[in-house]
């Protein structure tokens, strides 16, 4: 009985210790993945480095999938959020996330020989974010991930390039165009950037 | 330059930044001049778009990469005696040491700097400045501010700013010269960020709030590194 009630107890102080633990591991070796993907499509076509709309193409079926663009949304919006309609909200995301594939391609572009490695990562409530570094260029260059776990798994809603924040440059960028023309404003200016 | 004319820069510059940092600090983004800065801000872009991108790009197409990186380097060889002092300043002897001694070897071995030996050789190049130092001191951003020409910066880096000019070497030479290796430098660096400037241009929606962004997470990054390296044993 003892030898049992001591089992059970291992068992839970285990899953209480080892599951955190195990979570955050889950986000290190999604970002991982997520990185040795493109690292591999980049290595196997170096001319993709070159082509605008492949590139693209690469950041929307390797990248995509793992950013969670509602929340990157709400939180580029922060107190605006609110006051947009679920039409405009649904807008503002679709909108966002194409200059987002678009940014990141362009960026890709002059990042060439990237070879990203996972320093450790932190814990932060339910959030985890993953410190990499992307190697290749005159000095490496510090890229974290922020994420946060849901139904699909792990999922990216922030990236902060050397303290540089994606959200939080947008929550910048978006607020000035809200507080002067609305929403209705930020979507026609989101659709504007995106027809060029 | 003449030296009237700096000191009263450099005067109205301290005055300028003392004044307004006090001004308007519970704001989440601290920007209470903005009106002025984004007038500043498109003042810059038309003489970027219509004199220093062109250069630049002339610049960039001239010249093939070696010489261009070349003249980077002499460039950086100078600014990490700066780097190095403010390692110094800022109580990070690692750091210090770091930097010097990459002046050393790059002014020696490296032909007057023009090849950065010692980033080939284990010793990368530093970050430091005179506005992360006040930082790391404790001197808060303050205000935002758009400089003429220059570009972003806040009250406190005008400071630093001002310091870096009164103890350069090329404030103290003939004015030609003054001009010329200043100027160069400049060219140098917007040549060296045409990319990123390109960048910002595609991404950004309203390109004065996603540039203030910038500037204020990158100096706020650099200040809490300082401090980390300051307290690192």
């Amino acid at each position: 009985m003892t030898l049992l009630r001591s089992a059970v107890f291992a068992l839970i102080s285990f899953c209480l210790i080892a599951l955190p633990a195990h979570a955050q591991q889950g986000a290190e070796e999604m970002v991982r993945r997520m990185a040795a993907e493109v690292t591999a499509e980049v290595r196997k076509n170096p001319a993709l480095a070159d082509s605008q709309t492949q590139l693209a193409a690469l950041v929307e079926r390797r990248l995509m999938p793992h950013f969670d663009f509602e929340r990157i949304t709400q939180l580029a919006m922060g107190r605006n959020w609110a006051k947009a309609t679920p039409a405009e909200q649904r807008q503002v995301v679709a909108e966002f996330s194409k200059l987002l594939v678009r940014t990141y391609s362009n960026a890709l572009a002059s990042l060439k020989d990237l070879d990203v490695q996972v320093r450790d990562s932190r814990k932060n409530g339910n959030d985890v974010t993953v410190r990499t570094q992307m190697i290749g260029r005159p000095k490496p260059v510090a890229i974290d991930y922020s994420l946060s776990s849901g139904g699909s798994g792990w999922r990216v809603y922030d990236v902060t390039v050397e303290g540089l924040s994606l959200v939080t440059t947008y929550r910048d960028d978006f607020n000035g165009l809200v507080s002067s023309s609305g929403v209705p404003g930020l979507i026609a200016a989101l659709k504007q950037k995106n027809g060029k | 330059m003449n030296r009237n004319a700096r000191a009263a820069l450099l005067a109205t510059t301290l005055l300028a930044s003392v004044s307004l940092s006090t001004l308007g600090h519970a704001q989440a983004v601290n920007d209470p001049i903005e009106p002025i800065n984004r007038g500043f801000f498109a003042l810059n872009e038309v003489i970027d778009t219509i004199i220093v991108k062109p250069i630049a790009t002339i610049y960039n197409t001239v010249l093939p990469k070696p010489v261009r990186t070349g003249v980077s380097n002499v460039f950086g060889n100078l600014d990490d005696v700066f780097i190095g002092a403010n390692h110094a300043l800022q109580g990070r002897g690692k750091d210090a040491a770091n930097s010097f001694g990459r002046v050393v070897l790059n002014t020696t071995f490296g032909i007057g700097g023009i090849v950065d030996l010692a980033s080939m050789n284990g010793m990368p190049k530093g970050e430091g400045d005179f506005g992360q130092t006040l930082g790391v001191w404790g001197v808060g951003a303050g205000p935002y501010i758009v400089l003429p020409v220059l570009g972003p910066s806040n009250a406190r880096d005008t400071v630093g700013r001002a310091a870096r000019v009164a103890s350069d070497p090329r404030t103290y030479m003939p004015d030609a010269w003054s001009y010329s290796l200043t100027g160069a430098e400049f060219l140098q660096i917007k040549a060296d960020n045409l990319e990123n400037m390109n960048l910002i241009d595609s991404s950004s929606l309203d390109k004065y709030g996603f540039t203030r962004s910038l500037y204020m997470q990158r100096r706020d990054a650099l200040v809490k590194s300082g401090k980390e390296a300051a307290s690192a044993p």
